[in-house]
């Protein structure tokens, strides 16, 4: 039992972060299963981050002042039970309100299992492995939440986290620690920053990809699981990577940004929806997360004391990343969807009267056509239900399916185009943590020199 | 020290421009919708159909094109405009109507127009005539419904006497616009070979 209480915890750390993107690609099986609206879906992915973007500081306060390991225990179980809550939620509200109480008690696992790790572990190798758990859960959460929603059902991702929490409570309890130092330190600002900025792009590389892959290019959840796994792949890379080329830490931070910016480019540009054109993309942004958020993490809180509160300064600064990350590219791709509706209307009609049918096949076609665009105003129409309920005589069927796959390949062609922009925001976001980190870079020269 | 500095940054420059050019040079940033054409560049407007149904969709094709070039816009603008419903106006009106014309001129200049010969049949077959009237009709030879009626004459009268503003107004898809001429056509050729044969009766 003792020596599974730190991978306990670990995992612990990991399931939290996970949390932060893990519904992702369950909000349309929840938005049909809770009958609510997509603005109101959003809110379930939100609301986690918020709380505990806002909640991480001052919990770290309150950790300074109280036993951690009694905090810890709490804020597990707070965790698991509000998971089993989420599970069983009747309606969009108190799924809402169960992830808000989710993310009060994440915050408060999630500082407490750094203090309890250190206190296992020492302080170099807790701090390591609180860090690199955290990295771990940020990457794998889309993956593991799009399988479970394909092989089960949404409920079955909060369902397989109340387990493994409950078995951390009792793993917090039987943690022996020692008195903290009392000294202080201010937060460090710069790698704060850097993480805030880069986690508002992460944002844009996970969150995006898989809307447009599951609500523009028609893929299944679980595929986008997959597909989106090769961020996580990647970031195993980096590790390797950077003990070959053995980089400074700065200059790691900075490749990482450069690369985060790169894969975003990579993805605002795909020659063809084809899933392969998304893969060197999402490995730029892998290498990148995995050379950049562990790092970063790591400066924010070497050497600082109280250790866990910058350590509250370091989750604040991502969720609060992912919040400004969701706030700012929300509004410019759903504005960019609705945009896209006209190009890609006007796309079909120019198929379907140049389309090699006899005329009276295009008017049935473009009646169905055109009450499928209507019932799907707002989101990416799925055409096959038009043409497979059209009355066509059997010698149009071949032209009619070609005249499908022309069509589909007009609505892939304007989804993502209407992604473009906010990928290339991300990758803008993640310019600007390039030019933070490099000003973290500068900062002690500065400082020595004077 | 060079390798330090410098081994990370040129293997990710070399990564990020190696996919950025990959994608690029695939067609990267131009996988974008299909723009829709110059409506007022000429294009050829082919008809898969038969008969008057062929007849209409090319002249459709053409008046919509001449249309939109008028209006300058779309032509696919116009028809998602024109299946949106609400109030025509008169110079949407108008641009279609001349746009009719045109495509009737088109189609006379470059020989695709039917003789009216071959758009009898399908017009009585559709029209609710008297019996001996449309037997009369069909025993007439091509060569006499030819030199009676000019193709081009019976679509203009037919465009003349289209309510577009009413048809427009009552549109379900665009390609309807299509449905809705081809009956008027059909229309107009009965109407004058019924109007020539009484002539001679």
């Amino acid at each position: 039992m003792r020596r599974a209480v730190a991978p306990l915890l670990a995992v612990t750390v990991a399931l939290v972060l996970a949390d932060s993107a893990v519904v992702t690609l369950a909000l349309p099986d929840i938005l049909l299963h809770l009958d609510t609206t997509v603005s109101q879906v959003a809110w379930v992915l939100i609301s986690f981050n918020l709380v505990l973007g806002l909640v991480a500081v001052p919990t770290a306060w309150a950790f300074t002042r109280t036993q951690p390991r009694i905090l810890s225990a709490l804020g597990i179980a707070v965790f698991a039970g509000a998971s089993a809550w989420c599970a069983v939620a009747p309606s969009i509200e108190v799924l809402i309100l169960a992830r808000c109480v989710q993310a009060l008690g994440g915050a408060l696992a999630l500082l407490g299992c750094l203090e309890l790790l250190v206190a296992e572990y020492g302080e170099r190798r807790g701090v390591a492995a609180w860090v690199t758990a955290g990295v771990v859960g940020t990457a794998t959460g889309p993956v593991v939440g799009g399988l479970l929603t394909e092989a089960i059902s949404w409920q079955a991702i909060f369902v397989v986290q109340v387990p493994i929490a409950v078995l951390a409570v009792p793993a917090a309890l039987a943690v022996r620690m020692a008195p903290a130092p009392t000294d202080r330190h201010r937060p460090a600002l710069l790698p704060n920053l850097t993480l805030a900025l880069l986690s508002a792009a992460l944002t844009a590389a996970l969150f995006l990809l898989v809307l447009l892959l599951v609500d523009g290019w028609g893929r299944s959840a679980a595929t986008a699981a997959i597909t989106v796994s090769v961020v996580p792949l990647a970031a195993l890379a980096a590790g390797p990577l950077a003990r070959l080329l053995r980089p400074s830490e700065g200059v790691e931070t900075a490749v990482g940004c450069f690369l985060v910016a790169g894969g975003l480019v990579g993805l605002a540009i795909p020659p063809s929806a084809h899933l392969a054109w998304t893969i060197a993309p999402q490995a730029l942004v892998g290498l990148g997360l995995g050379l950049t958020v562990d790092r970063l993490t790591a400066r924010a809180m070497h050497l600082r004391l109280p250790r866990v509160e910058h350590a509250g300064w370091t989750i604040g600064a991502r969720h609060v990343g992912v919040m400004v990350g969701l706030a700012i590219l929300t509004p410019v791709f759903t504005a960019d969807l609705q945009d896209a509706q006209v190009p890609a209307q006007e796309a079909i009609t120019s198929l379907v009267l140049d389309a090699p049918l006899p005329a009276q096949d295009k008017v049935t076609l473009a009646r169905a056509l055109g009450d499928e665009l209507t019932d799907q105003r707002g989101q990416v129409p799925d055409l096959h239900r038009a043409f497979a309920a059209a009355d066509l005589a059997p010698s149009s069927r071949p032209a009619a399916d070609a005249l499908e796959r022309d069509l589909d390949s007009q609505l892939e062609r304007a989804a993502t185009r209407a992604f473009r922009d906010s990928f290339l925001l991300g990758g803008a976001l993640a310019l600007l943590a390039l030019v933070s980190s490099l000003a973290g870079l500068a900062a002690p020269r500065v400082r020595r020199a004077a | 020290m060079n390798v330090r500095v410098l081994g990370l940054p040129a293997v990710a420059t070399a990564l990020v421009g190696g996919v950025l050019a990959v994608q690029v040079a695939y067609g990267g940033g131009s996988f974008e919708p299909l723009r829709p054409a110059d409506p007022c560049a000429a294009r050829t407007v082919v008809s898969h159909s038969e008969g008057i149904e062929a007849l209409t969709e090319r002249l459709v094709l053409i008046a919509v094109d001449r249309a939109a070039c008028r209006l300058d816009v779309t032509r696919e603008a116009f028809l998602l405009d024109v299946a949106d419903g609400g109030t025509r106006t008169d110079a949407e009106i108008d641009a279609l109507r001349e746009g009719l014309h045109d495509a009737v001129r088109q189609m006379k200049t470059d020989g695709s127009l039917p003789p009216a010969s071959d758009l009898v049949d399908e017009a009585l077959d559709s029209a609710d005539l008297n019996g001996f009237l449309e037997a009369v009709i069909r025993a007439l030879p091509d060569s006499a419904i030819d030199a009676a009626l000019e193709t081009d004459d019976v679509l203009d009268r037919a465009i003349d006497d289209l309510d577009l503003r009413a048809l427009l107004g009552d549109l379900d898809a665009q390609a309807d616009l299509e449905a809705r001429v081809e009956v008027a056509v059909g229309e107009a050729v009965k109407d004058s070979l019924v109007a020539r044969v009484q002539g001679l009766v």
